[in-house]
């Protein structure tokens, strides 16, 4: 079975496309077949992280009709099983992409056939980076433990609560849901996703009863990235309880990821880090996160079978 | 999914029905650390009017079950709402705070009496004592074969009197530079002479003769 896990997260600098890279290389070494998508669209950097120069082909020969298949543009790595879809030879513009060629990608993403897809995302909340977040419903969250990262985080997430809201509930209901809600609470902006889905409930059982079902099918999973150890070791659990009270979705806190000063060596070298320095503790606590997916992802096949 | 507001106060601090006070406590310090305003975590999560209601309700829900009778009335309101089944009305099992000064008790005092008791009667204390004790002077040695007589150990005259096992001995060896200020002394010696039953007056007077008597002839 296929599984496509989105990389994201809000802030910039919080490890998605070192832990995308390494995840990948992991599951690549469990003999998984496993493509990485660079989607941070004009700030790919994803190959570097693989010790990569310049991939001869890429998401652009997709987008001008080079290559009909995504498949077709992936570059193979030094792993076995691992490949790339790098987006470092679009455009200086690929950054503020088309709706169409986005669709395009989502198609094509969606289509492709490995046992992984990890699509390592950008920073922020444009309407891209949410849209490629919701490919799938597993979305990862990397979060580093400081407050900018975890404000950003919730940031991140609601502004992903509220795409999904205005995809199922189409545009124009939208909106006027929104002003609704607006008038009622006096507010200028909705700043909870979960304001507007009680709304909708009120006025419209129905379409909020579908609303709430459609937004309980998200199975996020989320990591604490450059963890040291005078962090608070229940961060984590917290951020669980807390996420699972008060978005209508399960979160799953997948581990602590330790803060290594070689992960900056490894990328200065350009080399893959889980290939220079497979015992240390990051790369054991990597491997940890690793098969707490792997066990998720064999839990769904188990589902998907019955 | 339930919504924060509905949840109960159980769900709110996220324990168990049958929770322990111990675990109430626990949960609602959780809960503070979690929802606090300068909460890491949560800082950014909430505006200040959300905050202030969440966290109205955890100081509800935890004053309200953390007093065993405000707990009672609201478990009954839960079991008639449906929202809980009869059994949590049922406080058997519930852990309660262990009390303070536990271990000072002596535990099975009056277990230790009975056995002195017991042994006491069996035999005849009164010619037993009359045997022993000649003329009105009580020394540690006579108090020492009137206990031994009767089989009774010095552990078990501390388990009743709780008067230090050295003190008994210092008393039952004469060494009177090692016991307390008399008046202390005296009340030892009640203690001492009650449980064996025997006259108190008695061996109180006898045994400060003796101690006098020994400390002019030194």
């Amino acid at each position: 079975m296929s599984q496509t896990y989105p990389i994201g997260g809000g802030k910039g600098g919080s490890g998605k496309s070192f832990i995308t890279a390494n995840l990948g290389v992991l599951f690549a070494k469990q003999g998984k077949k496993v493509v990485l998508v660079d989607l941070d669209l004009g700030g790919s950097n994803l190959h570097t992280f693989l010790n990569l120069r310049n991939p001869e082909r890429g998401l652009n020969d997709f987008l001008n009709k080079d290559c009909k298949n995504l498949d077709d543009v992936a570059v193979p790595t030094a792993i076995p099983n691992l490949s790339l879809i790098s987006s470092t030879n679009c455009s200086h513009e690929i950054g503020n992409l088309f709706h169409t060629q986005k669709l395009k990608i989502i198609r094509a993403i969606k289509d492709l056939s490995y046992d992984y897809t990890l699509l390592d995302l950008g920073a922020g909340t444009i309407f891209n980076v949410l849209d490629f977040f919701l490919i799938s419903n597993e979305g990862l969250f990397i979060i580093t433990p400081e407050p900018t990262s975890i404000e950003n985080t919730f940031q991140f997430i609601k502004a992903v609560y509220l795409r999904k809201i205005k995809q199922v509930l189409k545009q124009r209901a939208f909106n006027t849901f929104v002003k609704k809600l607006q008038t009622t609470t006096n507010k200028s902006i909705i700043r909870s996703p979960m304001e507007l889905v009680e709304m909708v409930s009120k006025y419209n059982p129905e379409r909020g009863k579908r609303l709430q079902d459609e937004l309980e099918k998200f199975e996020f999973t989320f990591i604490i990235n450059q963890f040291r150890k005078e962090t608070d070791v229940t961060m984590g659990s917290k951020i669980e309880k807390l996420c699972n009270k008060h978005f209508f979705a399960n979160f799953q806190f997948l581990g602590n990821i330790r803060y290594d000063e070689r992960v900056h060596d490894s990328i200065y070298s350009r080399s893959i880090y889980m290939n220079k320095y497979p015992y240390s503790i990051t790369a054991v606590d990597l491997q940890n996160v690793a098969g707490k997916i792997t066990k998720i992802h064999q839990h769904h096949a188990l589902q998907s079978v019955t | 999914m339930k919504k924060y507001e509905e949840l109960n106060y159980y769900e709110a601090l996220e324990i168990p029905f049958g929770a322990s006070p111990f675990e109430i406590s626990q949960a609602y310090k959780d809960a503070l650390s979690i929802y606090n305003e300068d909460s890491l975590i949560t800082y950014s999560f909430f505006d200040e009017s959300e905050r202030g209601l969440i966290l109205k309700k955890i100081e509800k829900a935890f004053l309200t079950l953390i007093d065993p009778i405000e707990r009672g009335k609201y478990d009954r309101m839960l079991v008639r709402t449906g929202e809980a089944d009869e059994s949590i009305l049922i406080k058997k099992d519930r852990k309660k705070p262990i009390s303070l000064f536990q271990g000072n008790h002596p535990k099975n005092r009056g277990l230790h009496l009975k056995k002195i008791r017991k042994k006491v009667e069996a035999e005849d204390m009164k010619t037993l004592s009359k045997e022993i004790i000649t003329g009105d002077v009580v020394s540690g040695a006579d108090l020492k074969k009137l206990r031994e007589s009767v089989g009774i150990d010095l552990e078990e005259i501390f388990e009743v009197t709780r008067i230090n096992i050295p003190i008994l001995k210092s008393i039952e060896e004469n060494e009177f530079e090692k016991l307390p200020p008399i008046i202390y002394l005296k009340n030892f010696l009640k203690s001492y002479s009650d449980t064996l039953q025997l006259d108190s007056n008695t061996i109180i007077d006898g045994y400060i003769k003796n101690m006098t008597r020994h400390r002019e002839s030194a």
